[in-house]
């Protein structure tokens, strides 16, 4: 059985798809691709946004989430933890 | 009377480098593991960094020590009067026993620490085994093989726990990890032979210095790792 995805795990699955999405995604792509349930994903976004991680645009009134450069060294930083972990075995 | 001091006078210096290098490697582990403990807030990260830190301070102890000596040494060549060279040395000694004491009671317990990050125990046995491991370490003034077969016997488990990581995870960076516990566990069972010909000291420092220059290795694959993969 696979194991629980960690606060971290789901992070870094949600910068990763906006990444993988050239930067740029819609809300509703990222909570289907991401996995997440509606209050989930609108709990982990806040705080994505608060951290300057992703921000909110409006292009011909539909509403994209994009990466930052925070977000994208955040992504890197992620990475480096989950290979850590693995390393470890933690 | 007992003897805790094995090294051939022609290595003393260099087995102070290999220790150094030895904190460096340790001390790193620990600075990740607490930097990524304040990013997810997991505790067996904090755990994990504190393993480390006991240890990296344990080899700081036993650096210590031996600048005790130095000291010592030099003492006497440099002043006459046989009785005040005495008073010096005696000082100098009870600074060695504690800065010894100190490196075996922390690297048991780092290592003890380590060990329960990967095998759970209650808190029952976990306060007996560091009541053993504190006694074990008092008590090895006398018989020093004790400590390092101690150690040896908790290396010995991390070792294989690595290794099993290993098996279910075949990249280099788990090897190399595997293969520097193993390399550590091998040290202590040189450290044993060291009584019986001093240049065994010299053997085991340089496995150590191997060991932890893997280690180090490991962690600049692990570091190399987020950058790879944001290369692709």
């Amino acid at each position: 059985m696979a194991r629980k995805r960690e606060r971290s795990d789901i992070i870094l699955d949600m910068l990763t798809i906006i990444q993988n999405k050239g930067g740029r995604i819609k809300p509703t792509h990222l909570m289907y691709k991401a996995n997440l349930a509606h209050k989930q994903m609108k709990g982990y976004l806040e705080d994505l946004i608060q951290k300057n991680f992703v921000k909110e645009t409006k292009v011909k009134d539909y509403k994209y989430l994009v990466i930052t450069d925070e977000g994208l060294k955040f992504i890197e930083v992620l990475r480096k933890m989950k290979e850590f972990e693995r390393t470890f075995g933690l | 009377m007992y003897q805790l001091v094995f090294s051939p006078r022609w290595f003393f210096g260099k087995d102070v480098i290999i220790d150094l290098v030895t904190v460096a490697a340790l001390f790193t582990i620990f600075v990740f593991a607490i930097k990524y403990y304040k990013i997810n807030k997991n505790k067996n990260y904090l755990w994990f960094g504190m393993a480390f830190l006991l240890m990296a301070l344990s080899f700081i102890f036993k650096i210590a020590t031996n600048f005790t000596i130095y000291y010592n040494v030099w003492h006497v060549k440099q002043i006459g009067p046989v009785l005040f060279t005495y008073k010096v040395l005696k000082k100098s000694d009870l600074l060695f026993y504690t800065g010894f004491l100190m490196y075996r009671v922390l690297m048991l317990l780092g290592l003890y620490v380590l060990f329960t990050r990967y095998i759970k125990q209650n808190n029952y046995v976990k306060i007996l085994i560091l009541y053993l491991l504190i006694t074990i370490a008092y008590f090895s003034d006398y018989a020093y093989y004790v400590f390092h077969l101690t150690s040896f016997a908790l290396l010995a488990m991390l070792a294989y726990h690595y290794f099993q990581n290993y098996q279910n995870r075949k990249v280099v960076s788990n090897l190399l990890l595997f293969a520097s516990f193993a390399l550590i566990t091998l040290t202590q069972i040189i450290f044993v032979f060291v009584f019986y010909q001093p240049i065994f000291y010299v053997v085991a420092q340089m496995v150590q210095l191997v060991a932890y220059i893997m280690l180090i290795i490991t962690l600049i694959m692990v570091q190399n790792y987020g950058k790879k993969k944001r290369k692709k």
